[in-house]
């Protein structure tokens, strides 16, 4: 992992350098260097694949300029013809804008099925060749797959959609678009941001500036705080017990599961914390990816809180284009006929939640254990929405008030099963391991195991647990001071300066001491830059 | 305008429809209820409402529903 | 250049900040050593010997050996203090790269001026691309000039009570297991050579231009291992020992003559060698130094007494080893019957 945000090289060298260049470059060379030094980037996990970057960016420019010339014509075309013509011929052009749009899709989504299903397809036809008998075998192939495929493209499908829907104009910059797509921090693992979040304030390429560059280093620091103090460590219990899992049932389990949840929190919005501060040194704000998703009250509230921008990006691009669609459209006109309001409403939900949840899962990868993912949470919040007069009703029988605590409480232990349940498959390897974990949980539950010593087997010895749990604890009031808004990362810039910088040193001593690295320790690779 | 509102008071009858100007952001909409909202809107007025119409914008407040209504009955 | 010093005072904030924070990670680099050395025992134990070396009496070690765990399982000082007075010291750690082993031989010449200068050869197969060879750099040069990133992990063990710790004779561990090696012979005669990554490469020749210039002898040398060499390795350490005017022993092609027995000596079927092999390893390179190099026997210097000492306990523990070594024999042979 050449320049992965979590590196010596990426931290110590990569980063300060192209600070340093873009702070002694005039305005207009900056954007240069910002481009350029996402090319760098790209260049050393994917070497000439960088290629496909700028063909994807050249793609959606061109897709871009085009939709919008035909907006034009059939502007002019239409002027000074009575209104009836004058609405066919614009639909005439909306359609051939589609077409366009369509065909960018098709391209862009194409090749990354391409690239990261094609090997899905091909061991299912062999595993139903082989269930058949017969000797018909094809090859998997050995693809390279350029870093971070599946987070640009998901940006430049937004940007083809958002120019044809006319909520956005047309770029006529092609560096613009490409530094859009292009920004290193966000190349490998989001946020994935919409052309509104982000292009404007990238192509402003503002003055470096010491506040910035405070709250950046801060940032990252917190970032690492979370990967190296916490995940890190955890990264070592959870695969002793996945790459062993049927030697272990009952509590331990539970364990692996909670454990695995909070390594890929601490990993993945640590990660964030690396990226966006790393944004914050040029001056720019990337969108959020985490909102404390442990306050969650629902599994449709941890999605606005988890992934946010994947989330936003799945319902403005699938959930509400499929929910104002044909086949959506006719089912809502027969049912109300046939059926009531009650399951119409249903039936939409469904028809708009699966496909949503289907490209969730998909989007992860081609297993079946993200497939399964998906559609784990495609059953849990269409049942939540079947059941929602049922808690209306309780609500106000009872006189509850869903803002209590007695009634929140719950409502956030009862989602965090959910989501522990979630991410144990999604960790497994296939859906069949995900389907044995779950069912071993129930097979001699053996409580002893949390303090007979079991646990300190498994390659973490008492200290590490210390760090894990202090960690933890750090992470945990930061969050509820931010969920109670006491505190945000605007906040702490206000503070005075020798308090600011007392916290700042103690964060970054934290993690010098704390640190799973150096002896005795392995540098773990990032989670969501494999997908 | 009667019609939107009596629609809106169908689907929650807690909410100060008139006077929210918020309703997206604020998040007493939610993105089911802006769809059910959708199905409900096309088959009262018998409009088509596009994908490129769900922006923030459109259903942040009563007013700014009906004024989308009105626009797309036009067309 | 209005612009320029308007840049450059935009990067006040920043440069005082981080003027400060090296500063602290100086102090702490400070007490973190200081630490180590009035408590060794919270030092985790492949640090111990970048402590021990530290702590040996100044200008008393005319022999360094240095490598990975191939180093401190075959080359035993105290076996060859017992026969021939040499005093030899081994910096050899568990995987050790070459970036380490740089500058554990920088950190040993500030006190110590060997003779001699002995690597163990295994260390230079480690495939390392440029990326890894430049972060393992960076990596390494912090560690030297701010110990306290080596030595951070020490308030686990003094938070928890220190862990079981190795014990180090002179840097060499004794080995009291026995797994046989059966593979047979294993370095069969080729032209090939074995690729050396150029990281690895310009460490090597940067270690040995600093032993020529302090006027060190250099020695090259394999342990026998068939699980680490083979002859494309020795080919390339032949040319490159010539090259560079070093010495290069082979014990891989000098089995017999040591009488390695594979059987009883070695520790994980061909991987490392026990105690049993690395005595008679360790005797024949006690004897080839005395021969070859002008080193002087110490063992009646005064300066020396705590040798002598320490030879006591590592008696002890070797003869444990022994037994228990035989006790596992036994047990084999019984099984091999059956």
């Amino acid at each position: 992992m050449a320049l992965a945000y979590h590196t010596e090289l990426y931290l110590f060298v990569f980063l300060p350098l192209v600070v340093l260049v873009y702070h002694f470059s005039s305005q207009k060379m900056r954007r240069a260097v910002l481009i350029l030094a996402g090319y760098i980037f790209f260049w050393s996990f994917s070497q000439w694949l960088v290629g496909y970057l700028i063909a994807v960016s050249g793609l959606v420019y061109g897709a871009g300029r085009w939709m919008e010339q035909l907006k034009e014509t059939g502007k002019a075309r239409s002027k000074g013809l009575p209104s009836k013509e004058r609405s066919a011929v614009k639909k005439q052009y909306k359609a051939k804008e589609k077409k366009v749009l369509i065909a960018g899709i098709v391209i862009l989504l194409g090749i990354l099925a391409y690239l990261k299903y094609c090997n899905f397809f091909i061991q299912n036809i062999n595993r139903i060749f082989a269930a058949s008998g017969s000797g018909f075998h094809l090859n998997p192939q050995n693809l390279l797959i350029p870093i971070g495929i599946s987070f640009y493209t998901l940006e430049a499908i937004g940007y083809m959609a958002d120019v044809y829907w006319g909520r956005i104009k047309a770029e006529h910059n092609f560096g613009k678009v490409a530094l859009f797509l292009g920004f290193f921090p966000q190349i490998m693992e989001g946020p994935i941001s919409s052309w509104n979040d982000t292009a404007d304030a990238l192509w402003e390429c503002r003055p470096v500036r010491s506040e910035n560059l405070t709250k950046g280093i801060i940032r990252i620091a917190w970032g690492l705080f979370k990967k190296i103090v916490v995940a890190d460590r955890l990264s070592v219990l959870v695969a002793a017990i996945y790459d062993d899992y049927t030697s272990y049932h009952g509590v331990m389990i539970v364990v692996v599961a909670i454990a695995y949840t909070l390594q890929l929190y601490m990993e993945f919005s640590g990660c964030m914390d690396i990226v966006i501060g790393s944004g914050n040194l040029f001056g720019v704000d990337l969108p959020e990816n985490f909102r404390q998703p442990f306050f969650a009250g629902n599994a449709s509230e941890f999605w606005r809180r988890w992934h946010i921008t994947l989330g936003a990006w799945l319902k403005a691009y699938v959930f509400y284009p499929v929910s104002v669609s044909g086949l959506v459209k006719k089912w809502n006109h027969f049912a109300r006929k046939h059926v009531g309001k009650y399951l119409t409403k249903m039936g939409i939900f469904a028809m708009t939640l699966f496909p949503v949840w289907m490209c969730n899962g998909l989007w992860h990868g081609a297993q079946w254990n993200y497939i399964l993912y998906g559609m784990y949470y495609f059953v849990i919040l269409l049942a939540g929405e079947a059941v929602a007069p049922v808690r209306e009703m309780v609500l106000e029988r009872f006189h509850l008030d869903c803002h209590a605590l007695y009634w929140r409480v719950p409502q956030i232990l009862k989602t965090w099963m959910i989501i522990f349940t979630g991410e144990m498959f999604f960790r497994a390897e296939g859906a069949a391991a995900g389907f044995h974990m779950f069912r071993s949980i129930f097979q001699g539950f053996e409580l002893q195991k949390l303090w007979d010593g079991t646990l300190l087997g498994m390659g973490l010895n008492a200290a590490d647990f210390a760090a894990v749990g202090f960690g933890i604890l750090i992470v945990a009031v930061a969050d509820i001071l931010k969920e109670r808004k006491l505190l945000n990362w605007d906040k702490l810039q206000e503070m005075k300066l020798p308090v600011r910088w007392i916290l700042y040193y103690g964060l970054i001593f934290a993690v010098l001491l704390l640190g799973a690295y150096g002896t005795g320790y392995q540098q773990v690779d990032l989670i969501y830059a494999g997908f | 305008m009667e019609t939107l509102l009596e629609i809106l008071n169908d689907i929650d009858d807690t909410v100060n429809w008139e006077d929210e100007t918020a309703l997206i952001d604020d998040r007493i909409l939610d993105s089911f209820g802006v769809i059910s909202l959708i199905s409900e809107l096309e088959d009262q007025f018998e409009i088509e409402i596009d994908a490129s119409e769900i922006v923030p914008e459109n259903f942040n407040s009563a007013d700014a529903m009906w004024k989308m209504i009105q626009r797309l009955q036009e067309n | 250049m209005q612009d320029f010093k308007q840049k450059m005072r935009t990067l006040k904030k920043p440069a005082v900040f981080l003027a400060i924070f090296l500063c602290l990670i100086l102090i702490l680099s400070a007490f973190f050593v200081n630490m180590a050395k009035k408590h060794p025992e919270f030092v985790q134990s492949r640090n111990r010997p970048w402590l021990n070396i530290q702590n040996e009496k100044k200008n008393s070690i005319d022999v360094l050996v240095l490598g990975d765990s191939e180093s401190y399982t075959t080359f035993s000082p105290l076996e060859i203090w017992k026969q021939n007075g040499i005093a030899s010291f081994v910096c050899g750690q568990t995987g050790q790269e070459v970036e380490e082993t740089y500058y554990m031989l920088r950190r040993a010449l500030r006190t110590q001026e060997p003779k001699v200068v002995v690597f163990e050869t295994n260390s230079m197969f480690q495939p390392q691309n440029a990326a890894e060879g430049f972060s393992k750099t960076i990596a390494q040069t912090v560690n030297y000039y701010f110990p306290v990133f080596l030595l951070h992990s020490m308030w686990q063990n003094w938070l928890m009570g220190p862990e079981k710790q190795q014990v180090y004779y002179k840097g060499f561990v004794v080995r009291d297991i026995v797994e046989p090696y059966d593979g047979g012979s294993y370095m069969e005669k080729t032209e090939r050579r074995e690729y050396m990554s150029r990281a690895v490469r310009s460490y090597m020749d940067k270690m040995l231009a600093m032993c020529r210039e302090k006027g060190i002898s250099v020695i090259l040398y394999s342990a026998p291992s068939p699980n680490n060499y083979n002859y494309a390795k020795h080919n390339t350490l032949t040319d490159y020992a010539e090259q560079n005017g070093a010495e290069y022993l082979d014990f891989n092609l000098m089995t017999e003559e040591l009488g390695i027995d594979w059987e009883k000596d070695s520790l994980d079927n061909g991987d490392h060698l026990n105690v049993l092999g690395a005595e008679k390893l360790s005797r024949y390179f006690g004897s080839y130094l005395e021969e070859h190099y002008d080193l002087e026997d110490h063992r009646k210097d005064p300066e020396y007494s705590s040798w002598n000492e320490d030879v006591q306990k590592y008696q002890n523990a070797e003869k444990n080893a022994i037994r228990k070594i035989e006790v596992i024999l036994e047990y084999l042979r019984k099984k091999k019957q059956k």
